[in-house]
């Protein structure tokens, strides 16, 4: 197994996933819109949490506009990455999965390869959030600099979060099962952290819960790079975060592949 | 145990699956494949026939016995024996929304050909399968015998020295399957091996120069299809009775039938029982005046010479002509469990 070898089977595996995708015109739609839904949502329904007293103060914006881009951003990397282990169920059930496992290809490169198109697609939607944004009157704190960090961002905690859907796809090999955990961990997930309101403003249990929410650290560091300016610390700590969880998720779905592979 | 292989590349000792908690898929069996063949695995569903082919061809652990394909152990030696096996899975492995063309293209990555190679291979490849009409429509508007053809064409992608084919024609109309036949038998005649898992056993005679027959994880008979028909030594009349009381009707007939002169060996199936006689057509007579004395009805009288599915009566005491009951072993979720797709 040579290292050109591993990319040219990750590189071909990620270019499969990327074809499937963009040629269901339903998936495309519903994958371009749901950024653009939950925008509209958050940012018309919660309009009047600027009025909220300290708002500006603890936020550093008076715009609700400008707070919630942050807040959809995570939305839609969550709500996207946890759709990520689906395409497994899918090849378990057509074999084709069974397909890659008797070609003489690495293991990792399954894994990568849909991992990469993944982050292709999240990297693709948090775009369209970001030309909405600007389209509706955000303006960056960061500069173009802080654009990049934000994608990169978005595109590495998307890849971490993947691989908790891997994970419970290989584990249930069911696709509602994995669709339904998605969606029902998502929420709380997001709810219980300071994505969509700032910690000041939460109530003290919730406050508790958002400390430890691995959310709250990828949301601070994007509400700064929108909302003040680029705080390397903050982004520092989104990265450990997100190392974290990257280790703790793609090396438990790596060992179950193993292991799904030599049952 | 094969009978006296000059060169077998496949050979398989004692080999054993036991899936949680202790379902015996695969119970000691032994084979070899002699260099060139064609090799059949004969058996219905549920037979373990998938379980070897799935072992053999690296996707699944053994819990017991050694395989050897070429010299090379598949548990051991899994990267070696991938790169030189191809594999046509029961439930076709081709991506639906990629062509026939990108999926080939795909095929020719995981095998690292170089890019010229790969474009090439492909081409003769589409041709070779004829699907070039086809070659850049999604798959998932093919009919069920091109995908069949495009799974096949995906296997061959790596020039494989032995082919495994999981019930390639399950699922064919005659036309398509007669087709694929011709595909399996081109190949082997260009040297390829051919390591093939039927439950049709029109398919194992016409196809197989080697045949293994397998019932419940066991091998029950091997040999050539010619081989195993003539052990049975004599022609076959199958008695059908009815439904109702049939146990009893069998213990009737066969007391029925004793007296009968010429009449070398009964045995019980699934809908009746089968006669055996050197002379077939010339004991019809005796045997239908012996029941109707004894005012047995019967539902039908069938006389042939001996089939592979009157080697697999005569072995099992069940005809391979009635589907046995998938067995379904579902996971509180619902998906498949343990050994997925038999």
């Amino acid at each position: 197994m040579t290292v050109s070898e591993f990319l040219s089977e990750t590189i071909g595996i990620s270019h499969r996933w990327l074809l499937k995708t963009f040629r269901r015109p339903a998936f495309v739609f519903f994958a371009l819109f749901q950024p653009i839904i939950w925008f509209l949502l958050f940012t018309q329904s919660f309009r009047a949490i600027a009025d909220i007293p300290n708002f500006e103060q603890v936020t550093g914006t008076d715009n609700y506009l400008t707070f919630f881009s942050g807040a959809v951003v995570i939305q839609t990397v969550l709500t996207s990455s946890m759709q990520s282990g689906m395409g497994f169920v899918t090849d378990i059930e057509t074999g084709y999965l069974d397909k890659m496992q008797v070609a003489p290809i690495s293991r990792a490169s399954i894994l990568m390869g849909k991992l990469l198109a993944d982050g292709v697609r999240i990297v693709i939607q948090t775009c369209v959030i970001l030309v909405l944004a600007v389209a509706l009157g955000v303006r960056f704190g960061s500069g173009p600099l802080g654009i990049l960090v934000l994608l990169m961002l978005a595109l590495a905690f998307g890849i971490a979060w993947a691989g908790i859907s891997v994970f419970i796809a290989l584990t249930t090999k069911d696709s509602e099962a994995t669709l339904m955990i998605g969606v029902i961990t998502t929420f709380p997930l997001l709810f219980l952290s300071t994505a969509v309101m700032p910690k000041e403003l939460l109530p003290d249990v919730v406050q508790r819960i958002a400390v430890v929410n691995p959310i709250s650290y990828i949301a601070d560091a994007l509400h700064a790079l929108i909302i003040t300016g680029l705080d390397w610390g903050l982004v520092a700590r989104a990265l450990v975060v997100i190392l974290l969880v990257g280790f703790v998720s793609l090396g438990a779905t790596t060992l179950l592949f193993r292991r799904a592979v030599t049952r | 145990m094969a009978s006296g292989d000059a060169d077998p590349i496949i050979t398989v000792s004692k080999l054993r699956k036991v899936f949680n908690p202790d379902i015996v898929a695969v119970d000691d069996v032994s084979f070899s494949v002699t260099r060139g063949q064609i090799f059949g695995f004969l058996g219905p569903n549920g037979a373990g026939k998938t379980t070897t082919i799935r072992m053999l061809a690296t996707l699944l652990q053994p819990s017991g016995g050694t395989m050897r394909i070429d010299g090379l152990d598949p548990v051991t030696d899994a990267a070696a024996v991938r790169r030189m096996i191809g594999y046509g899975a029961q439930d076709i492995g081709v991506d639906g929304d990629l062509t026939a063309r990108e999926n080939l293209r795909l095929m020719a990555t995981f095998y690292h050909l170089p890019k010229r190679e790969a474009i090439a291979r492909t081409e003769e490849l589409l041709t070779a399968v004829d699907l070039q009409q086809a070659a850049d429509r999604p798959a998932m508007t093919y009919s069920g015998g091109m995908r069949r053809r495009l799974d096949l064409a995906c296997a061959l992608v790596p020039r494989p020295k032995v082919l495994f084919l999981d019930e390639p024609t399950t699922g064919l109309d005659p036309q398509n399957r007669t087709h694929m036949w011709d595909y399996v038998r081109g190949l082997n005649e260009s040297g390829t091996t051919i390591f093939l898992t039927t439950q049709y056993m029109e398919e194992a005679d016409k196809l197989a120069h080697q045949l293994c027959i397998i019932d419940m994880g066991r091998i029950v008979a091997e040999g050539t299809p010619k081989e195993l028909k003539a052990a049975i030594g004599a022609d076959v009349i199958q008695l059908r009775l009815p439904h109702e009381g049939l146990t009893e009707g069998r213990v009737a007939l066969r007391a029925a039938l004793a007296a009968v002169a010429g009449i070398s060996d009964m045995s019980d199936y699934d809908e009746g029982v089968a006669v055996y006689a050197k002379d077939g057509p010339g004991k019809v007579a005796a045997i239908v005046r012996a029941l109707d004395d004894a005012k047995i009805g019967f539902d039908g009288l069938n006389l042939s010479a001996p089939s592979l599915d009157d080697v697999f009566v005569k072995h099992t005491g069940r005809t391979l002509r009635v589907e046995s009951v998938k067995p379904t072993g579902r996971t509180p979720w619902g998906g498949p469990r343990g050994p997925k797709r038999r």
